[in-house]
């Protein structure tokens, strides 16, 4: 082989939890982070970027026909991967649609993050959608119902079986999975949602059980209230007020009133949580349930 | 550990187009035929901070075959419209990056991609080839730290001169680092996961031969080597098609292939450029540093020698390197030593705190003046009695005052000590007598021997001698007048026993003991407030640093008598009674009184404790330390040789060394260095194991009357003068400077054919939780058949562990050590013992240790007496039932370590035996075989 050598390789990455800032927590990992485009998607990316993770992300960048508001669309998508690419210059980071419905958009999603990263070593399951919802059960349509648990629940699944066996492989790897309080406690008018994001947790302790001999992690994340922040194009309150057909500033109110801490959650204290769960810093926690609600269901 | 990382390849090349882009997407379009391309546009010029840092991302990013296709090719497209390409490959998928970077650009080469099954299939191959690799123990000379993940790398240059690496000469320099480093001329060095090649880098042979058996070696499947080489070729501008691209860096492997990997590329400039990576599980950051610096000196010596200079005469280190190595094994701490007689230290304490006690014995005290007074009127009379200054005088005295008194006279006399002692054999006494040709011996013992021309002589008769002027045949030489004292004669000449042959007597002159006064005073802290025992023989230089440790610095010695000496609660007693501060043990004594210690607690006054004489195994020490934690009661061990005066290294013995089981024996005295060489007398480095050499203000004059070993042993000091001892001790340096004794060189005892360390064993031994102190013997077999030979371990069981009978222990000692010694190293039987046998010195006494039962049994066992009769033989087969080792008929039960609860299972070991039993009482009477079996008899045993 002919050739010259350049540069030694850099210093290995710094040994798990020795790290006190978030600067290099992630540094070597590589994440994969669905619904990436905005919300807390785009949060948890920035913070990863942030803590040194080599990055691909994707959003599903176009509509859904049956969910009454503008999902994460390709520039949403782009712009996050341009944040992170400035936060962290020196990072790979890739893009890729897919429809979390599609079993071989999904498939297609993890190939080209194990060919171009690598390695997985973190599946942020983040993509659902809030809505079709605002019926009370029995009105809710067939249609309504099976569009909702596949995005929410089995979106999240197809991940996991695409992503599993290379995760496991590496006898290393973080799995979380973006719920809600939603996952935890009922909701009016919100049966289809919440019926999904408490068959996430269902799916998040199974996962961490069956993986649990390969060192892979599983965990549940559950937000509370997020407030649609400017910045992370979030719109996941204002959806929600508009299937509750109240107004956004009214249904705010509601929910800064029932958290204890009396405040919305922001999406970067889910990122906080997330990049947590996806760091050393958590490796003995597996099928728990991480909750970041201000307190609210510990009513 | 990445294996992926281990089995990929990468390339990264600057891509240059001639014309416009146009070249460049055509040739990049040839990637969408099969492989996909991944573009990453970069913000900034190709010159930008950020380009070499993304490109060592690209590059050092594996590529699973098992995950995706086992190939990457990405293209940084930097804004100033430069590019460089980046392929990774797994070695199951392509065997050479560059083909396929030709073949991208355009070149007429197809690259040998495999996939699918092919692909999965070479995998796995090269997968277990890396698991075979990785079952072999790190070798110990790479200084690893076990369990540790990270990598580490270290960038080298190789003087080339201009010259293009040459793969032969550089692995051949490889192999004689390799060498040199394990100590064996058969060297291996990996070519990849799969592959060595083995070649004999034997001293003997020319560079010619060498180079040419190298030349001519062929890789070999076979994944053994601990490092492994990689020789790239200058580098070659690949293109066509309008583009050219030049190589910028080319990596045969992402992680270590081999615990050390190693690969050279010549880049064209003066210097071929090296880069050493190495998991830190097997090498340390130090050991890749020598290594990659013999490697670069060793090429250079081997490309510029005569062909026919022979391969051990090359350097493989530098001047600088070897003066490196000099300071790391303490060359150039030199502190100020008084020029100064032991006898003028002694009186100059005399004369500052003349009412001070100066010695203590069962209850007689001498001040410092009484003490100088009376060793003044000792020595006037051992001139009377004909000693004069340059002779030397015999002392053959117990521990007394009147010992350190004579020993004192002696010195005053202008003499040197012959110390003996009593209990020695006479035969040894008359040979140590003669040899020494001393003309007066100094002695209590009738039993002395009465060689012709030695005068023998009580202490009291040099009283008398100094008092009345009788006495001498000798006249006071008076007209020659004194000759000049100087602190560069002989103090004492000791016999050490070799391993062979006659012992022989080392001559130690007065300015080494004040040097090791120099060394240790400030460190310890010593002076007037300490108390000192002297627990050890006058023949056994241990006492060398008791008496005149305590005695040049003011303190208090105690001399510890015979009876206490020989039982550790007594010893322990006497500690708390005469407050001493300052303990000097031999490691098998200090586990007596540590075991002492538990049962009554020895004092809180000891706030040091030298250890020496012996290795020290630090991991029973931990009983100690809770008991008395290191801010009261330091612990220091000393590693020393009686040719370098008492000690050569200190160390203090932590918690956190004890819990570690560390070797180290800590850094020289200032004053002394050390040396590690291997049995050519050249340099090793750290971490290799050679033969520990002394330097410095410790060596001894010579042997007394042994020119030729002297010659021998005491070799001139390559980077000082004055000579250096050649030691006989095993040992490596750290890379901190501190020394690690890894016991005798004459340890190592053949068995079967196979070369085996006892110390190895017994460190296993010491291993097991329950073991507190242990011993192994290469027992021939009867007759000195050598295929009845075998290893025999004694231990001493902690007495808190899981009770049980003592042979179940024993056998659970011997399956502890099989799980890690091969099987040629597991003691064919391990005995319990009470306690270790221990030399009038304090050293273990293996002439003592017992036959094992289990040998007893079988044919190989001399029968050592006669037994008398059928009852000796049946109360006997009792015995070592309960003891569970073999037992004579004239050894005494409780001597064997019996007491009452023994005693009672003796009772019931008798009555399994269908014998009668005895009133208990009786066992203290009639304590050997011999002498109870006539009580048995007496009650009527059944014929």
């Amino acid at each position: 082989m002919n050739g010259v050598l350049a540069s030694p390789p850099p210093a290995p990455a710094a040994a798990p939890g020795t790290s006190a800032t978030d600067a290099g927590q992630l540094a070597g990992k590589a994440a994969v982070i669905t619904g990436a485009a905005r919300g807390i998607g785009r949060a948890c990316a920035l913070a990863y970027a942030r803590a040194g993770a080599e990055l691909l992300l994707t959003d599903i960048g176009h509509d859904l026909a049956g969910v009454p508001y503008p999902l994460g669309n390709t520039d949403q998508l782009a712009h996050t991967a341009r944040l992170c690419q400035e936060l962290s210059p020196t990072a790979t980071v890739v893009t890729a649609e897919a429809d979390v419905r599609d079993l071989d958009a999904v498939r297609e999603v993890v190939d080209r993050a194990l060919d171009r990263l690598g390695r997985i070593d973190i599946l942020l399951n983040n993509a659902g959608i809030a809505a079709p919802s605002g019926k009370t059960v029995q009105d809710i349509t067939p249609a309504e119902w099976e569009l909702m648990l596949d995005v929410d629940v089995s979106g999240a699944w197809r991940m996991i079986r695409a992503a599993g066996s290379a995760m496991a492989a590496q006898r290393a790897g973080s799995i979380i999975n973006v719920s809600s309080t939603a996952g935890l406690v009922g909701y009016r008018h919100f049966a289809g949602y919440v019926t999904a994001k408490h068959a996430l947790i269902g799916l998040t302790k199974s996962a961490a059980l069956d993986f649990a001999p390969f060192g892979v992690r599983v965990n549940a994340l559950c937000p509370g209230s997020v407030r649609d922040d400017g910045a992370a194009e979030g719109r996941m309150l204002s959806e929600i007020a508009r299937s509750l057909e109240v107004p956004v500033a009214e249904h705010e109110e509601t929910f800064v009133a029932a958290q204890p801490m009396n405040r919305l959650i922001e999406p970067e204290d889910v990122a906080g949580a997330a990049l947590w769960l996806g760091s050393d810093g958590s490796r003995q926690v597996t099928g728990s349930t991480v909750t970041v609600d201000g307190g609210f269901t510990s009513r | 550990m990445d294996d992926t990382g281990r089995l990929c390849q990468a390339l990264a090349v600057r891509l240059h187009t001639e014309a416009g882009t146009g070249p460049m997407e055509r040739a990049l379009a040839r990637v969408a035929d099969g492989v996909r391309l991944w573009v990453q546009d970069v913000p900034g010029g190709a010159d930008a901070d950020i380009a070499p840092a993304l490109r060592e991302r690209e590059l050092s990013r594996p590529a699973d075959p098992r995950t995706g296709p086992g190939l990457r090719v990405v293209l940084l497209r930097y804004a100033d419209g430069a590019a460089d390409l980046v392929v990774v490959a797994h070695r199951a998928v392509l065997a050479d990056p560059c083909d396929l970077a030709r073949w991208l650009l355009g070149e007429a080469v197809e690259p040998a991609v495999r996939a699918g099954e092919a692909a999965a299939g070479r995998e796995a191959r090269l997968r277990s080839a890396l698991r075979d690799l990785d079952r072999r123990p790190a070798p110990e000379w790479g200084l690893g730290e076990a369990g540790a993940a990270t990598v580490g790398h270290r960038g080298f240059t190789v003087p080339a001169r201009g010259r293009a690496a040459d793969p032969v000469a550089l692995r051949a320099a490889l192999g004689l680092v390799l060498a040199r480093c394990t100590g064996t001329s058969e060297v291996e060095v990996g070519v990849d996961a799969e592959q060595r090649v083995a070649f004999s880098a034997a001293p003997g042979r020319t560079v010619a031969e060498y180079l040419a058996e190298v030349g001519r070696a062929v890789p070999a499947p076979g994944s053994a080597p601990a490092v492994g080489l990689t020789v790239l070729p200058p580098a070659e501008v690949l293109g066509g098609d309008g583009v050219k691209a030049e190589p910028l860096d080319v990596r045969p492997f992402l992680a270590p292939v081999h615990p050390l990997s190693l690969r050279v590329a010549d880049d064209g400039s003066t210097a071929l450029r090296g880069e050493c990576s190495y998991r830190h599980s097997a090498f340390g950051d130090a050991a890749a540093e020598w290594l990659t610096g013999m490697l670069a000196t060793a090429y250079r010596a081997l490309t510029t020698a005569a062909p026919d200079a022979l391969v051990g005469g090359l350097p493989l280190f530098e001047e600088e390197q070897r003066q490196a190595l000099a300071r790391l094994g303490g060359l150039g701490r030199t502190p100020e030593v008084p020029d100064e007689r032991i006898e003028e230290a002694v009186a100059r304490r005399a004369a500052g705190t003349p009412d001070a006690p100066a010695l203590v014995c069962e209850g007689e005290t001498l001040t410092y003046r009484q003490l100088d007074r009376r060793a003044d009127r000792f020595a006037e009379g051992l001139r009377r009695l004909g000693a004069v200054p340059g002779d030397r005088v015999g002392v053959c005295l117990e521990r007394s005052t009147d010992l350190v008194v004579v020993l004192l006279a002696v010195l005053k006399a202008g003499a040197a000590y012959v110390p003996m002692d009593p209990a020695y054999p006479a035969e040894r006494l008359a040979y140590t007598a003669e040899d020494a040709a001393v003309p007066l011996v100094v002695t209590e013992s009738e039993s002395f021997p009465q060689p012709e021309g030695v005068r023998l002589v009580r202490p009291a008769a040099l009283e008398e001698a100094a008092r009345d002027g009788s006495g001498g045949p000798h006249p006071v030489p008076s007209s020659a007048g004194p000759r000049a004292l100087s602190p560069d004669d002989a103090a004492y000449v000791i016999y050490t026993s070799g391993s062979t042959g006659r012992p022989k007597g080392v001559v130690v002159p007065h300015r080494n003991v004040a040097a090791l006064l120099a060394a240790t005073e400030g460190d310890f802290g010593l002076g007037g407030d300490e108390v000192w025992t002297l627990f050890h023989s006058s023949a056994f230089d241990f006492s060398v640093w008791e008496i005149w440790g305590c005695l040049t610095t003011g303190g208090k010695l105690v001399v510890v008598p015979y009876w206490a000496a020989r039982e550790p609660d007594r010893f322990a007693a006497l500690l708390a009674d005469e407050q001493v501060t300052v303990l000097s043990q031999t490691p098998s004594a200090f586990a007596q009184l540590s075991q002492a210690d538990r049962e009554s607690r020895v004092g809180d006054s000891v706030r040091l404790v030298v250890l020496g004489g012996e290795p020290l195994d630090t991991r029973p020490l931990r009983s100690w330390l809770d008991r008395h934690p290191e801010r009261e009661c330091r612990l220091v061990n000393m590693f020393g040789i009686t040719e370098t005066t008492v000690h050569v290294t200190a160390q203090t013995v932590t918690r956190g060394a004890a819990l570690a089981g560390s070797r180290s024996v800590g850094r020289p005295l200032p004053g002394w260095h050390v040396y590690v060489l291997d049995p050519e007398g050249r340099e090793l480095p750290p971490g290799v194991p050679g033969e520990i050499h002394v330097g410095g203000a410790g060596v001894a004059d010579r042997y007394l009357n042994r020119p030729e070993l002297t010659a021998q042993r005491f070799l001139p000091d390559p980077h000082a003068p004055g000579p250096m001892y050649r030691s006989g001790d095993r040992g490596r340096l750290l890379p901190d400077g501190r020394l690690e004794h890894l016991g005798r060189l004459d340890n190592q005892v053949k068995l079967r054919g196979f070369r085996i360390e006892l110390d190895e064993i017994r460190a296993r031994l010491l291993d097991a939780p329950a073991v507190t102190a242990a011993a192994v013997v290469l027992r021939p077999g009867a007759d000195g058949d050598p295929a009845g030979a075998r290893l025999d371990a004694y231990v001493v069981l902690r007495p808190d562990g899981a009770a049980g009978d003592r042979g179940g222990d024993g056998e659970e000692v011997r399956q502890h050590t099989a799980r890690f010694l091969p099987a040629h190293m597991v003691p064919a039987t391990v005995t319990a013992l009470p306690a270790l046998p221990l030399t009038p010195n304090g050293k273990v006494d293996t002439a003592r240790l017992p036959l094992p039962l289990t040998g007893a049994l079988d044919a190989a066992a001399e029968p050592d007496e006669q037994v008398g009769d059928a009852v000796e033989s049946r109360l006997r087969t009792a015995w070592e039932q309960v003891f569970g080792f073999r037992v004579g008929l004239d050894d005494d039960f409780f001597a064997l370590g019996g007491n009452s609860l023994l005693g009672v299972r003796l009772l019931a070991a008798l009555k399994a035996a269908g014998l009668p039993g005895f009133p208990l009482p009786q066992l203290y009477l009639h304590r050997t075989v011999r002498r109870l079996a006539p009580v048995l008899a007496a009650e009527g045993v059944p014929a």
